[in-house]
């Protein structure tokens, strides 16, 4: 501050006259309150529009969010100066962005593209999930290895304290199922009470799942521990967590998504996604892209995001119909129906 | 304190011996840096040939098992890697595994580009030289080759090579040692001699002459030690003569009084011929006087200074030949002057007298009676010139050049009764020296001598 009072008084003093210091002091003002938009028009992304039904692609190398609509024509791109590793949509038109290196959440609005909201979460953030019939966002963590859970107008509800690592996560019926990705357990997870129901003996390493309501089961896909990569799919009751049978794929199942009657799985070790019926019958496998993580389904087509050729896919009755380029590193897709 | 052959010999193979440590280590360093540059090319060229039966598509069984059928036979470790989680595919998810690449290994890989590696491999334990190349198919990184080489084989190999050269540079300084050791030698043997020579003339021995071999900086300095013993030894023998001259000059007086007076004392000389004695023991203690004087002025005039004033020098001339107008009419000689009496020199009266007093005299001794002696004084060139022209017995041209050395005489069987000690044209020399001035003789045997003796003259500034 001295130094500060210290320049203006030799501004003064140089600038004799009253008035050549008054239009410098005017000038000045005016420079800073452009500073200060400019400022917040970095902070302004190009505008979703709310009846806008897409596909949005997270990639992480360059972290940045690709909008693409469903022929594939690309809507928008958001370029983020942070390290997203993760986000996910939630009611009236938000986006939670979540960084594993970053200290807080970040909601955006996207018909406005601005950042409404940034809660403090402590790095370490892992997953970000959001519970439809409870209305809760479930955010875990690694550095504590808790899951939190936050209302819609992102305040604290409750936090519980898992295993190790946990992260990826679904719900059914009151109930939050969460892998511990670096131990081999499954917890289940009161939604209302925050409590702990159960804990499931899984493999380590598991990463993926998914709740088939019809067969009452819950499918777990994993990269497999050590150098030995998973080529399972691993089917559990949903009520006792009983190990029920396994789906053979091939490497590494860790992307799953449903379109009506068909469960699709992304294997991102052998680059191919398989498409499978309730009762986990291979139905079909295709090889596609260069190590896919993320599957998504979006009206009548599939969606596959390959990491390594930066390229998201369009399929179609198990045909590839479209392929557009993202930016570097697609590790997510986020899908809006409108 | 070690010769200075010894020290330079020292210097010139501890030169070599850093030269050759450096050349060792530098060896080494390129050695290892050519044998790695070699074996990286060599499994670059087998991994492209192996890279090249890859069609595309998964990697099958078979063409893992050509990889290792081909292991087998290679001198490098070769394997192809199909396993995702060797290859870092997971990366975005946290790993908790030590994956063969690395994601930024991966990511080069995935571009199509060959990873080149040296260093410590984790995997294997050890240091390496590694090459991995890429097995990709639609951008898909569906496999690789992964081929590397122990590092300590290579420098293993290095070292042998550095060995050799090692022994080679060892045997090599050896050598160079025995041939700097004989170099030196010849070189500094000149230098030895000198020594010698030098030792030789401190002990008295004035012939110590060294052999110039070389025109270098030593044959020069041989050179001028020669001329510098030769120096010496004429100027020893100078004074060798010249003290055998003194003594032998003093000689005779002394026996002439011995002589005359142990006759007196014995009372064997009477009367007349007693006092002739007398009168012979007085003329010649006289002389030996006279000839101690001058020889105490010759001996002080070596390294006397002298204090100079203006004088007019046809006054001084004029009252010198006041002096010996006595000894000229003697003879009845005729001394003929022509003076400049504008003419002033810087100089001392008393010594500029003695010049002029002993040349005159000089030429009145070997002028025949009836001569005459003309003495002409005029200005040239900034120099005053005193000419004395006598019309004596004049000088053989063999003895013109030595008629100044002291105890010099013409004649030498010549007596002491004609004549001085042989030291008066010395000191005029001397004096004219002292004087910044020049001495000239002429002479023409039988007709006469000129004695020419230039002086600065003082100038008016």
């Amino acid at each position: 501050m001295s130094n500060l009072f210290h320049s203006n008084f030799t501004i003064f003093h140089y600038y004799r006259t009253w008035g050549d210091c008054l239009k410098r002091w005017i000038t000045f003002i005016i420079i800073f309150c452009f500073w200060i938009l400019q400022g917040c028009e970095d902070e302004r992304f190009q505008s979703i529009n709310q009846h806008q039904s897409f596909v949005a692609s997270l990639n992480i190398i360059d972290p940045s969010l690709d909008f693409f609509d469903s022929k594939g024509e690309r809507i928008a791109t958001w370029k983020f100066d942070k390290s997203y590793t993760g986000a996910t949509l939630i009611p009236y038109d938000r986006l939670v962005l979540y960084g594993h290196q970053l200290n807080e959440i970040d909601i955006y609005e996207l018909s406005t593209g601005k950042l409404i909201q940034s809660i403090e979460t402590g790095i370490g953030t892992t997953n970000a999930y959001y519970d439809q019939e409870e209305h809760l966002l479930f955010i875990t963590n690694s550095k504590h290895n808790t899951v939190t859970s936050f209302n819609e107008h992102g305040k604290k509800q409750g936090e519980l304290r898992l295993t190790d690592y946990p992260m990826s996560m679904d719900s059914h019926q009151g109930k939050l199922y969460i892998i511990n990705y670096k131990a081999p357990v499954l917890s289940v997870v009161d939604i209302k009470s925050m409590t702990l129901v159960d804990e499931w003996s899984i493999d380590k390493s598991s990463s993926g799942l998914m709740i088939v309501e019809e067969t009452n089961t819950l499918w777990i896909g994993g990269h497999g521990a050590g150098s030995r990569p998973n080529q399972v799919v691993k089917v559990h009751d949903l009520k006792t967590g009983q190990f029920i049978q396994e789906i053979q794929v091939s490497h590494m199942p860790v992307g799953f998504t449903r379109n009506e009657d068909i469960i699709y799985i992304t294997n991102h070790g052998s680059n191919e996604l398989f498409a499978c019926d309730v009762k986990g019958n291979v139905l079909w496998r295709k090889e596609v892209g260069a190590n896919p993580f993320a599957v998504a389904s979006f009206k009548d087509q599939i969606i596959v995001a390959g990491f390594d050729d930066n390229q998201i896919y369009f399929i179609q009755n198990g045909e590839i119909q479209k392929s557009v380029s993202t930016e570097h590193g697609p590790f997510q897709l986020l899908v809006r129906e409108v | 304190m070690r010769k200075l052959s010894t020290k330079i010999w020292v210097l010139i193979i501890a030169y070599l011996m850093v030269t050759i440590v450096f050349m060792y280590l530098f060896a080494d360093f390129l050695y290892e840096q050519f044998y790695v540059e070699d074996t990286k090319s060599e499994m670059m060229e087998i991994g492209e040939n192996i890279q090249s039966m890859y069609t595309g598509g998964k990697v099958t069984d078979e063409y893992v098992e050509m990889v290792e059928a081909f292991n087998m036979h290679s001198n490098y470790h070769i394997f192809a890697v199909r396993n995702p989680r060797e290859l870092s595919a997971c990366v975005p998810f946290e790993i908790d595994y030590n994956t063969l690449i690395g994601p930024n290994e991966r990511r080069i890989l995935l571009n199509g580009e060959t990873v080149t590696k040296i260093g410590y491999e984790e995997r294997f334990k050890r240091e390496v030289v590694s090459v991995i190349l890429p097995l990709t198919d639609q951008k898909r990184l569906e496999g690789i080759i992964y081929i590397y080489y122990p590092l300590a084989k290579i420098t293993e190999l290095a070292k042998n090579e550095v060995a050799i050269l090692m022994v080679g540079g060892l045997l090599f300084t050896l050598v160079i040692a025995i041939f700097v050791y004989k170099s030196l030698q010849r070189i500094m043997r000149p230098l030895n001699e000198l020594q010698r020579a030098v030792e030789q003339m401190s002990e008295g021995d004035y012939s110590a002459r060294v052999k110039v071999t070389s025109k270098d900086e030593v044959g020069m300095l041989s050179e001028a030690f020669n001329h510098m013993a030769e120096a010496i030894q004429r100027e020893d023998e100078k004074q060798k003569s010249f003290l055998a001259t003194v003594s032998h000059e003093l000689r005779t007086p002394i026996s002439y009084i011995k002589g005359y007076s142990e006759a007196i004392q014995q009372q064997l000389l009477v009367g007349k011929e007693r006092d002739e004695a007398m009168e012979l023991i007085h003329r010649e203690a006289n002389r030996m006087e006279r000839m101690t004087n001058e020889l105490l002025q010759l001996v002080r005039k070596d390294s006397e200074e002298i204090e100079l004033f203006p004088i007019v020098l046809s006054e001084t001339i004029r009252e010198s030949i006041k002096l010996l107008e006595g000894q000229a009419h003697e003879k009845n000689i005729i001394i003929a002057t022509n003076l400049d009496d504008n003419i002033i020199v810087q100089g001392d009266e008393e010594k500029l007298k003695r010049i002029f007093i002993n040349v005159i005299e000089n030429a009145i001794r070997y002028s025949n009676e009836n001569g005459k002696v003309a003495i002409n004084c005029y200005q040239s060139n900034h120099h005053a010139i005193i000419e004395f022209q006598d019309e004596g017995i004049g000088i053989p041209a063999e003895d013109l050049p030595h008629v100044t050395e002291r105890f010099y005489r013409v004649n030498k069987a010549r007596s002491r009764f004609d004549g001085g000690a042989g030291l008066g044209l010395s000191i005029v020399e001397q004096l004219v020296k002292l004087h910044d001035g020049k001495l000239h003789i002429d002479s023409v045997l039988g007709k006469g001598t000129l004695v020419k003796i230039s002086l600065p003259i003082m100038e008016e500034d």
